[in-house]
């Protein structure tokens, strides 16, 4: 915090010191709270945002065959996914760049493009995911998928538009803020607290044992948390909101609020699915698991028609979350590596490319969506295998760059207690992917 | 970045959001070229690219298999 003495404009007869810009309050501790409102955003958003309509089914599909058990798991994940987005918050606020400029830089151009591609395929493919969502919900609340796909597009497309960071980051944070309905069907459809905090803090083997399903779907989880589109967003999101070295420790809590937010909310899904097991539902033969189902189910078996309706929503909010997320991570990505202006401050005459890449991911997953017969399914397999497979290399990247001393100096570089973290979360990971490989390639 | 003003009578704190600052002075990438390739720079690299090629080979086979299997069932 800066000290300006007045009493030397006095001493020095200005009458009136010239005011410092922002706004003006009586207590420490109001200007404390007001800078970090100011602050929070991006880490709150890449959390949440990481309870995408994917997550949705995968969390749900979670609670359903394996109850509470799983519990556990969303406690390890929780320092996991914080530690890693703590890092690219460093990275970002040191450097005012985002993570595909750094590779590029650092790394060379061919490591540089890998990165890129890599990530526009894998995010291309979510995006993909989070249309096909829209459009089962669209369809289970009788509207028709060909007016509620392209609304949503051209939604998406225009909150991203007005040339406004804060315009675009207020809109998604009400969207977040929505999450907390999971929250009030959560206790209903719960079974006390109880049961689910003993199988969070004791890790217990899940409901029949730890099978090549149920492996399948711990890697889906680890999957789904931790994502390489979410180190791509939050640096860039961190440098288009110009956050300031002194920034730093609000966006560490901006980022530890939404790590502790995204797991709580996901917590709240297995409920969801634990409460749909236990009163009966049953999988059709040939079909797998489908939120809309258990939504549909859980409100005709006494609940009602507002868990119905807030998971059906709540599934939508979350595919539209995703949507944004991961297209602006795209976007912005592009835009660092071509040299391009990308920064949602800009108006779209002044950043086109940015916007059209933007608009470019939106419309075309969407329309993809809307074609009869597309291989939703094979997508949606092909989002987990790949994003499991390249999930290592974009950590791989970010340990190094958190490592390189020249570029951070020794302030934002890591300490060894972060690279001792980080290195066995990587290790995890690595491991994790092969096995998914295993399973997927070798088994299926 | 909060600036506190301090007067005789009274203290003022000012917070300032960090789109509408004065721009700060951030590390520079751009001067410093690509990162020295230490040891363990190059076996993390390296590490890598095995990686990348034996879940490349893993996808071809399983890709391969499927053709095949979808050709001659």
């Amino acid at each position: 915090m800066n000290l300006i003495e007045n009493d030397n404009f006095a001493n020095k007869g200005v009458s009136t010191p010239p005011p410092p810009k922002g706004r003006a309050v009586h207590s420490r501790w109001t200007s404390r709270l007001l800078l970090f409102l100011m602050v929070v955003g991006p880490g709150v958003i890449v959390m949440v945002a990481d309870n995408d309509a994917g997550a949705v089914s995968t969390y749900t599909q979670a609670g359903y065959q394996y109850g509470t058990t799983l519990f556990w798991l969303m406690l390890i994940l929780l320092p996991c996914t914080y530690f890693v987005q703590e890092m690219v918050v460093r990275l970002g606020i040191a450097t005012g760049e985002g993570h595909a400029a750094m590779i590029y830089k650092r790394f060379g151009k061919w490591w540089g493009v890998f990165s890129l591609v890599d990530l526009q395929v894998v995010n291309f493919l979510t995006l993909v995911t989070e249309f096909a969502a829209i459009s089962m919900v669209a369809s289970a609340m009788g509207v028709p998928p060909l007016i509620a796909v392209p609304f949503m597009a051209l939604a998406l497309i225009a909150v991203a538009s007005t040339g406004s960071y804060l315009r675009w980051e207020r809109a998604t944070i009400a969207l977040c803020i929505l999450n907390v309905v999971w929250l009030l069907i959560a206790i209903p459809l719960g079974r006390g607290a109880q049961h689910p905090v003993r199988n969070m803090l004791l890790p217990t083997a899940p409901l029949g044992g730890f099978t090549s399903d149920a492996m399948f779907l711990i890697i889906a989880i680890v999957g789904t948390t931790i994502a390489p589109w979410q180190l791509f967003f939050q640096q860039s999101c961190v440098a288009d909101k110009r956050l300031r070295f002194s920034d730093l420790k609000w966006e560490r809590l901006d980022t530890f609020i939404g790590s502790v937010l995204t797991q709580v909310f996901a917590i709240a899904m297995m409920l969801a699915g634990d409460a749909a097991r236990r009163h009966g539902m049953t999988l059709q033969a040939g079909k797998d698991f489908d939120p809309t189902v258990m939504a549909t189910f859980l409100g005709t078996h006494g609940f009602g028609p507002f868990v119905r309706n807030s998971i059906l929503l709540l599934t939508v909010d979350a595919a539209i979350l995703g949507a944004t997320a991961i297209s602006l991570s795209s976007a912005w990505a592009y835009g660092e590596v071509k040299g391009w202006p990308h920064s949602l401050e800009l108006s779209v005459r002044k950043a086109p490319g940015f916007y059209a890449i933007y608009a470019l991911c939106v419309a075309t997953a969407a329309g993809l969506v809307l074609i009869p017969k597309a291989p939703l399914e094979l997508i949606i397999i092909s989002v987990q295998v790949v994003a499991g497979i390249m999930l290592p290399s974009a950590i791989i990247f970010l340990q190094l760059l958190l490592n390189d001393k020249e570029l951070l100096g020794e302030r934002f570089v890591n300490k060894p207690w972060n690279n001792w973290v980080n290195w066995i979360i990587i290790i995890l990971l690595f491991s994790l992917s092969f096995i998914l490989a295993a399973q997927v390639f070798l088994q299926r | 970045m909060a600036v506190q003003v301090k007067t005789n009578q009274d203290e003022l704190y000012y917070v300032v959001h960090p789109l509408f600052d004065e721009p700060e002075e951030k590390i520079n990438a751009d001067d410093l070229g690509p990162m020295p390739m230490s040891k363990s720079v190059k076996f993390s690299l390296y590490a890598l690219r095995g990686y990348l090629i034996i879940m490349g080979l893993l996808v071809s086979f399983h890709v391969l298999s499927l053709a095949i299997h979808h050709v001659m069932p």
